[in-house]
């Protein structure tokens, strides 16, 4: 999902198909009595050939694969729900867990936070250094996820600069633990989800007419209660998008947390590769990975929700 | 108007011909059991409001729309099974449709590519069009560094160069400015003239079907409802459709007394002899505003009623000024609301709240006796 | 006034300025450092570095398992890119030009892999390759990266083609061109800028992939980042900055492109 992000801002803008009534084949219902079926049967299905090749890939190399593993949840080492009893009811198990969302709460919160002011100045001033600001933004999104993880993870060693210049500035006198732990996870997945705060919310600020605004203070509201009343609520449905991706893609992540992380402090997506690389249960990873689906697609469908526009357009008319 | 009455006298071919046409989606007539011959080097205009089923008729023609049923005849020979580049049919579409990656050149050489042609006919053929459509010095241009009418020009050359026996257009003009779409109407009419193809247009805009076409087939609910020139079907509508749809009406409602005489609010009218007329019979009465006259009372006492004409009396609402013509609103006793228009030279000095007299030729008003409520409205038409 | 500079108080506008060149700079700080870490003469990745020096990236160029790396990466990302968009272009086709119900839940399918955790998909890739025997293949590889890299292509063409005028195409077939043809001469030319950042979206995805190469990779075949990946975890050796280095110009460099195209692409279809 971080995907959609990543292209808009790479992809030529999507705008409105040109001209076109709306279409009326397809939604009419195939029963004419002077035409033969099949005519207006291979209407209905007219140009969904093409759709076979990349239909066989994903169904061999992806849903046949997907759901494979999730059987394996319910069937092994022996058939039933075991391994979820197991997941639910095992303390350490239940650890990860609380872990994977609060640090997923964590970090949409600071990403929020962070994304909020740099999305509003870039919608303030649109080109001269929003602009920069803007490449900034895409450039960190696009740099290597490897490369900046491994940055963080040379800064914020015990030796590392951040470290030093804290200790340097006198304000603390032995280095804080910053990596290798939750901390380290919280910092490097806040920044690594910035732009994916950043760029939905400046498109929604961008929509704002400011004229909304300025009647908002000419009716008497102070800039406080403007921002509050008027600006916040306009901005809203970016805000619960972006978080709402945010929050999923964190529940998801792997590198970071693997490399910024603990042993101790585990999240989902590295328990699951544990289970399967070191322990060879494949069932009880299995079950985990059906609970990280099932959270995510729920939370993808409200994500859905905030989006009306279809994302195939109806340009099929002459 | 000349053209016309020469090419009926010639008794010209019929090129293409449609029989009993039908497009459905589903339920959904598009084009509802259309029969049409087409004569050869004709210039017809499909009229219609959008969603009438012009341009579902035209998609038919051209080949990418397959009848649900009926027949497509060109000399005889029929046209369903064949595909539309097989067709050799020249199409404009209406937002120009150039290929924005080809220069001028290489957009009209196209067909000529297609076809394998010889470089140096292909050389020759191109260069003729250039010169066709004035487009010489453009030649090596992109599509988008072109004006709007340059391209339209550049469309135009690219459905000729492979010499089509039909050309389609489909809206052509719809995107130009009035001052440019006016001039280009005048450069499609000398082409025509000059190459003798046989041009099938489609618009909405009924001055530019006027302008052009020596022929026009009015579109509405997938059925041609009036064909003819538009001299004949704007003086003498087929119906009540064509005549709301074309140009301003004013309708009254009669009751027969006869085969040429009714009532109109209670007043005797005299009108044109209509055969099989019963007494008490609902009639429709149609008058153009420029057919009818609007006297003040002292008017009307000073010029007498000439046989053959009717006169009802009515209040006027409001005078409007136009430029070149008046338009005047009146209000008869019963209510019923018309419209006369008259040059600004001939002068209407009424004012609002005067009684006028209102006078027009019995020859001058069509006489309908089948029609529907909907068709007195002008928006009528769409689905 | 929110939304108008001028009309701020300049309290808050300096307060939002500044507060956001200090994000701009978070931003860029682990991108800068890293380039500069990459020059730097510390083994222990002291900063600001003692001295410069290029014998981090000697070490990386003259290193034949890097440069494996390096190359395996390039060629699965090559075969990535070829793959993703030969199945990316009809499934775009169909989408956007069909007239069947359900084009929305179709698309929903195949924008899946992006929204399904990486992990999950490189697990359950993983466990069919196992049983396969086709663990650390190219294959496994280039399969496991066009899953993730066919929604790119898709979405980046049906966003050209929605724009592409049918009838340009249309216009084409009635010149005389069979339907096969015009979408060759005539409509490919027309959405070659999806095309192209379609085909920039996949490379980058798959020279950046992480999750599904550590999963995929043996011994013998391993990417670039699977070999960063696996150094990583030993020691933080400045050799692994130079390949981050790389991975940044390479991103930095395919972003320009997809920037320039677009620019080109715009000033040639004024709306």
């Amino acid at each position: 999902m971080a995907g959609q992000v990543k292209m808009t801002a790479i992809a030529s803008r999507q705008s409105k198909p040109v001209g076109g009534a709306p279409s009326t084949a397809g939604t009419a219902p195939a029963q004419v009595v002077t035409i033969k079926q099949t005519v207006v049967l291979s209407q209905r299905w007219k140009g969904s050939r093409n759709l076979f090749p990349a239909l066989i890939f994903l169904g061999l190399f992806f849903f046949a694969p997907l759901i494979g593993l999730l059987l394996r949840g319910v069937l092994e080492p022996t058939p039933g729900l075991g391994n979820y009893e197991q997941l639910f009811a095992n303390s350490a198990y239940a650890r990860v867990l609380f872990n994977t969302f609060s640090v997923a709460g964590l970090v949409t919160l600071f990403s929020l936070l962070l994304g909020f002011p740099l999305a509003w100045a870039i919608t303030l001033v649109p080109r001269g250094w929003g602009r920069w600001m803007l490449n900034i933004v895409l450039l960190s999104m696009w740099t290597s996820l490897l490369a900046r993880t491994y940055s963080w993870l040379v800064l914020l060693q015990a030796s590392g600069v951040i470290n030093k210049t804290l200790m340097a500035m006198g304000i603390i006198d032995q280095p804080l633990e910053m990596v290798h732990n939750l901390t380290g996870v919280v910092i490097g997945m806040s920044y690594i989800m910035i732009p994916f705060i950043v760029l939905p919310l400046q498109a929604t600020m961008a929509a704002i007419d400011p004229m909304v605004l300025q009647a908002g203070s000419i009716c008497g509201a102070s800039p406080w209660t403007n921002f509050f009343k008027v600006f916040l609520p306009l901005c809203r449905s970016g805000l619960f998008s972006g978080g709402l991706m945010v929050f999923v893609m964190s529940l998801g992540y792997y590198v970071t947390p693997a490399l910024l992380g603990g042993a101790q402090d585990m999240m989902l997506p590295e328990f699951i590769v544990q289970q399967v690389q070191s322990f060879l249960n494949w069932g009880l990873a299995s079950a985990a990975a059906a609970l990280l689906i099932a959270i995510t697609l729920v939370l993808f469908y409200f994500y859905l929700k905030l989006q009306p526009e279809s994302p195939v357009g109806a340009n099929n008319t002459r | 108007m000349s053209a016309v009455i020469k090419d009926v006298a010639q008794q010209p071919q019929t090129l293409v011909c449609l029989r009993n046409l039908n497009k459905h989606y589903g339920d959904f007539a598009a084009v509802d059991n259309i029969s049409l011959d087409i004569q050869d080097g004709e210039f017809l205009t499909f009229l219609g409001s959008s969603g009438s089923g012009k341009s579902t008729t035209l998609s038919m023609l051209a080949g990418f729309e397959t009848p649900s049923s009926g027949e497509i005849l060109v000399s005889g020979k029929s046209l369903v099974n064949v595909p539309p580049h097989k067709r050799d049919i020249g199409m404009v579409f209406q937002r120009y449709s150039l290929f924005p990656h080809l220069s001028v050149r290489d957009n009209i050489a196209f067909p000529l590519a297609i076809r394998k042609l010889a470089a140096a006919e292909r050389n020759k053929r191109v260069d003729a069009m250039l010169k066709l459509v004035q487009l010489d010095q453009f030649a090596h241009r992109r599509p988008s560094q072109l004006s709007g009418g340059q391209q339209q020009r550049v469309a135009i050359a690219r459905a000729l160069v492979y010499e089509p026996r039909i050309l389609l257009m489909d809206e052509p003009l719809g995107a130009l400015d009035k001052k440019l779409r006016e001039d280009l109407q005048d450069e499609l009419r000398q082409l025509h003239r000059r190459l003798g193809i046989t041009i099938v247009y489609v618009t909405h805009d009924q001055e530019e079907a006027m302008r052009l076409s020596q022929r026009i087939a009015i579109f509405s609910h997938g059925k041609i409802v009036g064909l003819g020139s538009g001299y004949d079907l704007y003086q003498n509508p087929p119906n009540a459709f064509v005549a709301s749809f074309l140009g301003n009406s004013n309708f009254l409602r009669l009751k027969a007394q006869g085969n040429a005489v009714a009532t109109f609010e209670g007043q005797l009218l005299s009108i044109r002899l209509t055969a099989g007329l019963q007494t008490g019979q609902d009639t429709l009465l149609m008058i153009r505003p420029e057919k009818a006259q609007a006297l003040s009372v002292e008017q009307a006492a000073a010029q007498p009623l000439q046989t053959g004409w009717n006169e009802v009396s009515a209040k006027v609402g409001e005078v409007l000024f136009l430029g070149e013509s008046q338009t005047c609103a009146v209000l008869t006793q019963g209510g019923t609301a018309m419209t006369v228009k008259a040059l600004s030279a001939a002068g209407m000095p009424l004012k609002t709240g005067e009684q006028v007299r209102v006078r027009w030729a019995t020859a001058d008003a069509c006489v309908y006796t089948q029609w529907a409520e909907s068709d007195l409205n002008k928006a009528a038409g769409a689905h | 006034m929110l939304l108008t500079p001028n009309a701020m108080s300049p309290r808050l506008r300096w307060g939002l300025y500044s507060v956001t060149g200090l994000i701009a700079l978070f931003l860029l700080l682990p991108i800068v450092f890293i380039v500069l870490l990459s020059f730097g003469s510390s083994q222990w990745l002291v900063f600001p570095p003692p001295g410069w020096t290029l014998k981090w990236y000697q070490q990386f160029f003259n290193n034949p398992e890097w440069m494996a790396a390096a190359f395996a990466s390039l060629k699965v990302a090559v075969l990535t890119t070829i793959f993703a968009v030969a199945l990316g272009l009809p499934t775009a086709f169909a989408l956007v030009r069909g007239r069947f119900p359900g084009r929305d839940m179709l698309y929903g399918i195949f924008t899946l892999p992006m929204i399904v955790p990486l992990v999950i998909i490189a697990v359950a890739v993983y466990a069919l390759f196992l049983k396969l025997g086709y663990t650390g293949t190219l294959f496994s590889f280039v399969v496991s990266h066009v899953i993730v890299a066919l929604p790119f292509t898709i979405i980046s063409i049906i966003n050209s083609l929605k724009l592409f005028d049918q009838s340009i195409e249309d216009a084409a077939v009635i010149c005389g061109a069979s339907r096969i043809q015009a979408v060759f001469k005539v409509t490919f030319p027309g959405i070659r800028p999806g095309m192209v950042a379609g085909a920039l979206f996949a490379f980058l995805v798959s020279w950046d992939e992480v999750v599904l190469s550590v999963m995929m990779a043996s011994p013998n075949l391993q990417t670039l980042p699977v070999k960063m990946w696996t150094t990583l975890r030993q020691d933080l050796t400045p050799v692994i900055a130079v390949a981050s280095t790389l991975l940044i110009a390479l991103s930095v460099l395919v972003m320009f492109i997809a920037a320039t195209l677009r620019r080109r692409n715009e000033a040639r279809m004024p709306s």
